[in-house]
């Protein structure tokens, strides 16, 4: 049995399956049916970032002609299986943070105000704590099984964007809640926020 | 010579819903065959719109736009983060076409009228046309105005009219602006997200799909964004392309 991310890969008696957790629920073969079941955890929330560690789990779907083992991948991890060729290619393109904050406008325009130890914050709140992909654009080197991440993603931008705020007018910490959802940044309680918030806290202390 | 079809959308951090249209029209016309990779390419979710293109070897790659008007995302977000330079882009030898939203197409005219006629609209009733609006850019409210004037220009239905969510004529007004006993309301949105869903029907008052008010029937159909035929528009914006 092999694995990427959180998915396994197991090619058994009766041809190749992926999964999550134990094999209860049997999908369609279908591209549709994979992206539905890992759209929401297992709480009911919407997860918009599809490496978010806590796939939803007890599923697994068989690999056919009609779905193809790159195809049910794609529909879990997007572009993960061509990050992955480009990498171990060396024709992966790495965009980095300070360029993709750089060129926002309209309402993201004020996330390139964040601070260097702001911009290393944000990566290390999302990126290594809650996301499986590896931030090549950060200077990460992923493992042989790893998916790496070629450029910050809109949820690594949206943070940004808060935190850059924060910077302006520290909020006041409040315990995380759960039941914020994942990318709402502006609210107290959401637990990236307040991760966030009690790490600069932190490092502020120290400083 | 290999085709790919690119669908770009919003997407959404909040909104499971936001980008489902997108994903399903992307999902029939890849069963239809007509071309050799069909890609959905995100703003707020992945693949998002500055890596949808990795590893697309395509010769010829159309993106579509999943948008209701030209505006700030179909100007400006969508080709800065695609790198695309203009309606076609060559790079790295792939012809990159860039195509009007689908939203400015004439043919969703049709689209407009299937949705008001699937919740019962007939000849003697009227129809509002109900776009977003916006204060910054005036592209937006034209083409609401001009899907208004060419379903009207059919002649299916009593009265046609264009209202907004966010500017004048309001949606609150709609039953000043027409005389027929039976108003039908056809949202010009992509999506079945947030205004849709919830601001629309709760600043209307609509108890659903009907809705009787002042002696009068109100019917509420869903999106233009998420009729199946939208799909038909999409393949029709792409054949309307000019080659070269
Ligand atoms: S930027 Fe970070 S959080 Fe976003 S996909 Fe890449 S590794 Fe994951």
């Amino acid at each position: 049995m092999t694995g990427l991310g959180e998915i396994w890969i197991r090619n058994v008696g009766e041809g190749i399956s992926i999964g999550v957790g134990e094999a209860i629920e049997r999908l369609p073969s279908t591209v549709p049916a994979i992206r539905d079941r890992v759209r929401h955890d297992d709480r009911g929330s919407y997860r918009p970032l599809s490496g978010a560690r806590g796939l939803p789990a007890g599923w697994h779907v068989r690999i056919s002609e009609e779905l193809p083992l790159d195809a049910a991948i794609e529909a879990v991890y997007p572009l993960a299986t061509v990050h992955r060729a480009q990498f171990r290619d060396g024709t992966l393109r790495v965009v980095s943070l300070d360029e993709v904050l750089d060129r926002q406008s309209g309402r993201y325009e004020i996330a390139s105000n964040l601070s260097s130890a702001g911009r290393d914050l944000v990566r290390s709140v999302l990126c290594d704590n809650v996301c499986v992909r590896v931030p090549v654009w950060a200077g990460s080197s992923p493992g042989i099984d790893d998916i790496p991440c070629p450029e910050p993603c809109s949820v690594l931008v949206a943070l940004a964007r808060e935190a850059a705020i924060w910077e302006t007018a520290r909020p006041v910490a409040t315990d995380p809640d759960p039941d914020v959802e994942f990318a709402e940044f502006d609210l107290p309680g959401n637990v990236l926020r307040e991760t966030y918030l009690a790490r600069a806290r932190e490092e502020q202390a120290e400083s | 010579m290999s085709r790919a079809l690119v669908l770009v959308g919003h997407g959404s951090h909040l909104n499971a819903n936001s980008s489902e249209p997108v994903w399903r029209h992307a999902d029939t016309i890849r069963s239809r065959r007509l071309f050799d990779e069909v890609r959905v390419g995100l703003w707020k979710e992945e693949p998002s719109l500055s890596r949808v293109l990795d590893g697309c070897t395509a010769d010829e790659v159309f993106v579509v736009p999943m948008f209701i008007s030209t505006g700030y995302f179909t100007k400006t977000v969508v080709p800065r983060e695609m790198g695309l330079t203009g309606t076609t882009t060559v790079r790295h030898g792939q012809v990159i076409r860039y195509t009007p939203p689908v939203g400015v197409h004439d043919s969703l005219a049709n689209v407009i009228v299937e949705r008001a006629r699937e919740v019962g609209a007939g000849p003697d009733d009227a129809v509002v046309v109900l776009g977003h609006g916006t204060r910054r850019d005036s592209d937006s409210e034209k083409n609401v105005y001009r899907m208004a004037d060419l379903v009207r220009e059919r002649s299916l239905f009593a009265e046609v009219v264009a209202v907004f969510l966010d500017q004048e004529p309001s949606m609150l007004n709609m039953l000043d602006l027409v005389r027929a006993p039976r108003v039908t309301v056809v949202p010009l949105f992509i999506a079945d997200g947030w205004h849709v869903g919830q601001t629309i029907p709760d600043d209307l008052s609509l108890e659903g799909v009907e809705t009787r008010r002042s002696g009068r029937l109100v019917r509420y159909s869903g999106p233009v964004g998420t009729h199946d035929s939208l799909a038909d528009v999409i393949l029709e914006l792409v054949e309307g392309v000019p080659a070269g």
